[in-house]
């Protein structure tokens, strides 16, 4: 039985009141001016009041004022010009780090109106509109400005040129919203917008920054614009910029470093000696200290400085940094954007330098690496998951077996099913390095329903997480001993293994092939895998080499054929057949196009399996070695022995040295026929 | 980068000695420091009888004297509204700033005894932006707690009730107003003694007394231009 709802409360909210005081066409006009300064004052700050009148559809009522205002057009003055100001600022107010309110604010027609009043006489008006604008321009739902169009960029020059503090903030915040592509940074240069931010470099705190930023976006990776900004038509714009990183306010220090750094990454031509990289990482290393949001923003800024880049690392490294970092982790109660920063900076230092695994590690600051990978924000997750990849590059420590254990085990995997795919190719690729543990404790993996989440991860539709989970099984399976071996294998059926090997990306190809390869690494039951399912497995593997064109691809399946080629007769004859499917035929072997391939590598994998199939204490050799003298195998080796490959030329020797003494009986006195 | 200069102790204090402090910039310094220190009508009182040209215009200078005198009297929803109108973006972008207000507002109404209005403004304006902001919570609940209390000058936050509070917002304010005009934040004297807003006052406020002494020691002249170099109004 449904139970009765209490009965509507026939007493509006104060809330509604208000709503009903804006919407409502009798009242005079003072009363109508009180309501909107009312709700302005009401929603500045105040998130759950904005969500709250976003409901009660405030934002209707107030661009439907605003747009009667406008309308009106010098009417009634005294309230005309209030109203315009009070509705533009509450407007603006609502787009204000609100997204839900800048789609409303969008919705109601906003833009327009506000676009319109820029300007206006009244320096009042236009600072509203200007405001309002440049807020809902933070967000990225704002309409794309598109700078291509001529009238749009003398709009926007007009905007940069304004004496009006909040205009010219309006044109740099519209600067960094829309311009993405290298053609928009290029039109925008030759525009001349360029000089008009470097010369607002000059101006207040809010222009400088504003100004910092939008110069980022258009010289960011794009090495023509960088040389248009450094070059003489700008004037010192490089001694300007380099003068703001040392600026008394952090924010202004952390957007100069900003500009340095994406100079420096488009264009190897600058900024490249060693007095710059070291006073740059000092400036961030001193931001990350900053109490506010520029503590929390400093690591990325950081992060694109030093990625990729181990001499930068270094420097880092030699200046405490890792120290300090874990420092900030020790301190607590972090909010995620800091922790992700952190973390992401960990991970760069840690990608390439032993040193900085060393020093996280000492720190016992790996505890928190751990804790985090439970965290609520699936940023956090994923970068503590880049983070222990990196770290879990430490040979040495891998070695040891530091990472294969429950504390860290168990999480990652709860994290392979986890709702955010980035978190789960993350956690794949910590996986794929941990689990090539070079102790027998991979089975704590496997105990921990690894495999199970892997393979379950095999069947997924995206193909970046396909590829992953397959390379974290080929590592898992690498070198494994053959109980561990059982376990994966009651999981990964043939099947799954057929499916991708065939599968619709190359690059999972081949990765299934070179599991396969690690599988049939060993003894030689071993190799009897790729004969389950009345050899199906080895099949599809043979119809792979003739049809693929990727060489990576190829060169996987020629290493699985040569793991089973080392086994017994019988598998040699299989990989004979494989190779030599039609026998007495004109078709050339594509084990000569291999053999002739311009990759050394498949050369090698090629050359790696003629000698397992010649390998004179073998019964069958002497046939083998006959049917690949008919075929041209042996004269295509003889080839071979001065290849500029050194793993080429000596495996052909090897491969030639076998083959002749069936050959050529004269050659030698050892003719093995048993 | 340049080299790096090093300057031995001895050789700074021979320096500051032979400084020559000009009045219009001990003039500037002592307003400035007024201004940003939140003392406002003592600065606008300095300013006129002194004739110092402000860094800072007018209608900045008014809309300070109005937010102070707002928070000084305990009419926190009144300053609110005036930093509003000047510029809706301060409060808007500054959610520490903001909570503290709120904070402040909820302070006053226990001060006057308004127990019922104080939990309703806890529950439907503090809790909400505690629960967005989990670095505040600590500060609301102290601020909620001195509702358990009957008595609450004995209770262990009784501080918040006392006038430095008022003062603390007040300074607060102060500075994003200072800042959001991108004016100086004053003297700044924050960045060489970290921690709370208190220390810098007792520390500024004696910093003041040797600038306002028409006794010029031998002490507070270097200690003059030292801020004075701080404050890059000159250049050794």
């Amino acid at each position: 039985m449904p139970t009765s709802a209490p009965p509507p409360s026939n007493y509006p909210t104060r809330s509604e009141d208000l709503i009903g005081r804006l919407n409502s066409v009798h009242i005079p006009c003072e009363a109508k001016l009180k309501a909107l300064r009312e709700l302005k004052n009401q929603i500045i700050g105040n998130r759950t009041k904005k969500i709250a009148f976003l409901k009660l559809g405030a934002v209707p009522s107030l661009v439907s004022i605003l747009s009667s205002a406008v309308a009106e057009n010098g009417g009634n003055l005294e309230f005309n010009e209030p109203v315009i100001i009070q509705s533009a600022a509450a407007i603006g107010s609502f787009a204000c780090g609100l997204d839900a309110g800048v789609n409303a604010v969008l919705d109601a027609g906003a833009f327009p109106l506000l676009f319109g009043l820029v300007s206006h006489p009244n320096e009042k008006i236009v600072d509203a509109c200007a405001r309002s604008l440049k807020l809902i321009y933070q967000s990225k739902l704002a309409p794309k400005y598109n700078f291509l169009l001529e009238k749009n960029m003398d709009f926007l020059l007009s905007l940069l040129n304004s004496k009006n503090e909040n205009v010219t903030g309006l044109g740099a915040s519209i600067i960094t919203h829309s311009c993405h592509t290298s053609l928009e940074q290029e039109t925008l240069s030759e525009a001349g917008v360029i000089k008009k931010l470097i010369s607002l470099l000059g101006g207040s705190l809010i222009q400088r920054d504003a100004s910092l930023e939008s110069l980022g976006a258009i010289i960011k990776e794009n090495p023509v614009v960088v040389s248009k900004f450094m070059g003489p038509v700008n004037g010192r714009a490089l001694n300007v910029v380099t003068e703001l990183t040392k600026d008394r306010y952090p924010q202004t220090r952390l957007l100069a470093c900003m500009c340095l750094i994406l100079i420096r990454n488009a264009s190897t031509c600058y900024l490249q000696d060693a007095g710059i990289k070291t006073k740059l990482i000092l400036i961030l290393l001193e931001l990350i200290d900053d109490p506010g949001q520029v503590g929390d923003e400093a690591p990325f800024v950081l992060s694109s400085l030093i990625a990729e880049k181990e001499d930068l690392q270094k420097i880092a490294f030699d200046s405490n940094i890792v120290d300090k970092l874990c420092n900030h982790l020790e301190k607590g109660s972090l909010q995620a954007k800091s922790l992700q920063g952190i973390f992401l900076a960990l991970a760069d230092l840690c990608s390439k330098l032993e040193c900085c695994r060393d020093r996280f590690l000492s720190l016992k600051a790996f505890n928190f690496l751990t804790d985090v990978l439970t965290h609520d924000s699936p940023e956090v997750r994923t970068a503590a998951c880049i983070c222990l990849k990196n770290i879990s590059r430490s040979v040495k420590n891998l070695s040891a077996g530091h990472f294969m254990n429950e504390v860290v085990i168990v999480p990652l995997v709860q994290l392979l099913h986890d709702t955010c795919t980035s978190v789960q190719i993350a956690a794949l690729g910590a996986i794929s390095n941990i689990v090539v543990d070079f102790t027998e404790h991979k089975s704590t993996f496997i105990h921990c329903g690894g495999v199970k989440q892997l393979v379950q991860l095999l069947k997924s539709m995206d193909p970046t997480i396909r590829f992953n989970a397959m390379w974290a099984l080929k590592n898992l399976i690498f070198l494994v001993n053959s109980m561990c071996k059982e376990e994966i294998l009651l999981e990964l059926s043939p099947s799954i293994l057929i499916s991708l090997i065939c599968d619709p990306e190359t690059s999972v190809q081949e990765q299934a092939l070179a599991l396969v390869r690690n599988l049939v690494d060993g003894a030689i039951d071993s190799v009897e895998y790729v004969f389950s399912e009345e050899g199906l497995l080895l099949n599809a593997i043979g119809r792979q080499l003739q049809s693929a064109s990727k060489v990576e691809v190829l060169i996987q399946g020629m290493y699985v054929l040569n793991n089973v080629a080392s086994g017994n007769e019988f598998h040699k004859e299989a990989v004979m057949n494989l190779l030599f499917p039609h026998a007495g035929s004109d078709t050339q072997t594509i084990l000569i196009k291999f053999m002739q391939s311009t990759d050394s590598r498949l050369r090698t994998a090629s050359v790696w399996a003629l000698v397992n199939l010649t390998l004179t204490s073998s019964p069958g050799a002497n046939s083998r070695v006959m049917k690949l003298q008919r075929a041209g195998i042996v004269s295509q080796l003889k080839n071979m022995a001065n290849d500029p490959c050194l793993d080429v030329k000596l495996r052909a020797k090897t491969a030639l040295g076998q083959s002749m003494m069936f050959v050529d009986p004269s050659m030698g006195k050892f003719v093995f026929t048993c | 980068m340049g080299i790096k200069k090093v300057i031995t102790k001895e050789d700074w204090e021979e320096r500051l000695d032979y400084v020559k402090v000009r009045k219009e910039d001990m003039n500037r310094l002592v307003m400035n420091f007024l201004f940003t220190e939140g003392y406002v009508e003592a600065a606008e009182s300095f300013r006129l009888e002194s004739w110092t040209a402000p860094d800072i215009d007018l209608a900045t200078i008014a809309v300070l004297m109005g937010v102070n005198k707002a928070v000084q009297s305990g009419r926190v929803e009144d300053a609110m509204e005036k930093v509003n109108d000047f510029n809706p973006e301060i409060l808007d972008t500054n959610p520490q700033l903001f909570f503290h207000l709120q904070q402040q507002r909820l302070i006053e109404l226990i001060r006057n005894g308004k127990v019922f209005e104080a939990l309703e403004f806890a529950q439907k304006e503090l809790a909400p932006i505690g629960e967005e902001n989990q670095s505040i919570l600590e500060e609301l609940e102290r601020t909620v707690s001195l509702l358990a209390f009957e008595d609450v000058t004995r209770c262990p936050v009784g501080e918040l009730l006392d006038v430095s509070q008022r003062m603390k917002t007040a300074c607060e304010v102060n500075a994003a107003i200072l800042t959001s005009q991108s004016h100086e934040k004053g003297l700044n004297l924050g960045a060489f003694v970290p921690g709370n807003t208190d220390a810098i006052s007792e520390d500024a406020l004696e910093t003041l007394c040797w600038l306002i002494s028409p006794y010029f020691f031998f002490n507070s002249r270097r200690t003059i231009a030292t801020l004075l170099f701080i404050t890059k109004k000159i250049y050794f």
